[in-house]
């Protein structure tokens, strides 16, 4: 990956983990202001850590992405030095 | 005699066009198109028949939608002039189109286009009928979160139509869309809160309270623009929809803090939530357009 994009890919990874945190915390306050039952609660958890599960696989998929992007950018770099020889 | 015979057949192929919900189709549609001039450069019959397989799946999906939700669309005011529970409709004409033409998209898209586009339309359909209309809408505040997904599978459909399969790029395009939802919905959800009360859809504003639902907004919107720059990293697109992207959230962002500091304040943010909705349509909108034209510069 470039120089300019690396701290671009772990300031809006930083960014999702925490927004997704917050998220969490916020949907555990909701549901207990909720006064809703036990089993409901239960559920609810569900529907909130479904999305988050599914988000850490994309980030996990996205960081070697990255990795792989850095690597095929930096072989195309290597190849534009010798070209011209 | 003649007279209203006239006047009735418009009324029933605009009923029937109300069906299909085309002010929202046409969003739906732009987030489907835009993929493809992501993906690769489509030819004009690819576009044709993917813009109408996806216009008759979507529009199926909201005529059995209709169907499905008539015991509380007369109660909204939202929703009340709606062909069913106006009565310029039965029922039953409205289930049998909205499967009709669903099953029409799902042939054309399998015939013109490919299997796995026609699969993907109709996941789509299936997903928001029964997961979040059956399912989700009246039982739970996140509805809208997780029903989102519905609304997120037109970019993986275009997608599929150029490339033939489904990558991280294109699932990109669906988490945008799927982490949009929240805050764009929720700002509508907090201006219709009688409504949906009255209707007993359980949105988050009625169940969770406006300060839990205006914080949840501002979170989604931070992890919706973290996740609109990503692409960026892996290489799918460049510096101008990175600029795009910034700016057009900025502006999102600003928004939803608005609303926050006023409702913090006990001042009224109906206008400001107002301005959001709308907003985060043009944002949504403008945002695709910005990744398909990054790709072709």
């Amino acid at each position: 990956m470039s120089v300019a994009l690396t701290p671009l890919l772990w300031l809006a990874l930083a960014l999702v983990v925490v927004s997704q945190i917050k998220i969490l915390q916020s949907t555990v306050r909701a549901m207990r202001g909720a006064d809703a039952a036990s089993a409901r609660r239960s559920i609810e958890w569900a529907y909130a850590i479904v999305p988050a599960v599914a988000l850490v696989i994309a980030l996990a998929a996205t960081v070697q992405a990255a990795r792989q992007h850095g690597v095929r950018q930096e072989m195309e770099a290597r190849a534009n030095q010798v070209a011209p020889q | 005699m003649t007279a209203p015979a006239v006047a009735r057949e418009p009324s029933l192929a605009r009923d029937l066009i109300a069906l299909t919900k085309p002010r929202i189709i046409s969003l739906l549609l732009l987030t489907t198109l835009a993929p493809m001039f992501v993906a690769g450069t489509p030819s004009w019959s690819v576009i044709l028949w993917t813009g109408i397989g996806g216009y008759l799946m979507a529009g199926g999906a909201n005529a059995v939608n209709m169907y499905l939700d008539q015991d509380i669309d007369h109660k909204m005011a939202r929703t009340k002039l709606r062909p069913i529970p106006s009565g310029r409709l039965s029922a039953r004409a409205v289930i049998a189109f909205g499967i009709a033409i669903a099953t029409a998209a799902t042939w054309l898209l399998g015939h013109f286009v490919n299997v796995l586009t026609a699969a993907l339309a109709l996941a789509g359909f299936y997903f928001y009928v029964f997961v979040y209309t059956r399912w989700l809408k009246r039982t739970t505040p996140q509805n809208i979160v997780l029903g989102g997904a519905a609304g997120a599978f037109p970019p993986l459909v275009g997608w599929a139509a150029v490339t033939g399969r489904v990558d991280l790029a294109s699932i990109y395009l669906f988490l945008i869309i799927f982490y949009w939802t929240p805050p764009h919905f929720w700002a509508l959800a907090l201006l219709k809160q009688h409504d949906y009360g009255k209707a007993g859809v359980p949105m988050a504003p009625n169940i969770w309270g406006e300060h839990e639902t205006i914080d949840q907004m501002l979170w989604y919107t931070v992890l919706l623009i973290a996740l609109s720059v990503l692409p960026v990293t892996f290489g799918v697109f460049g510096l101008p929809y990175l600029l795009a992207a910034l700016v057009l959230g900025g502006i999102l962002l600003r928004g939803v803090w608005r609303i926050r500091v006023l409702a913090a304040r006990g001042e009224s943010w109906i206008p400001v939530a107002w301005k959001v909705y709308k907003y985060s349509l043009l944002y949504l909108a403008l945002l695709f357009v910005a990744m398909a034209v990054d790709r072709h510069l």
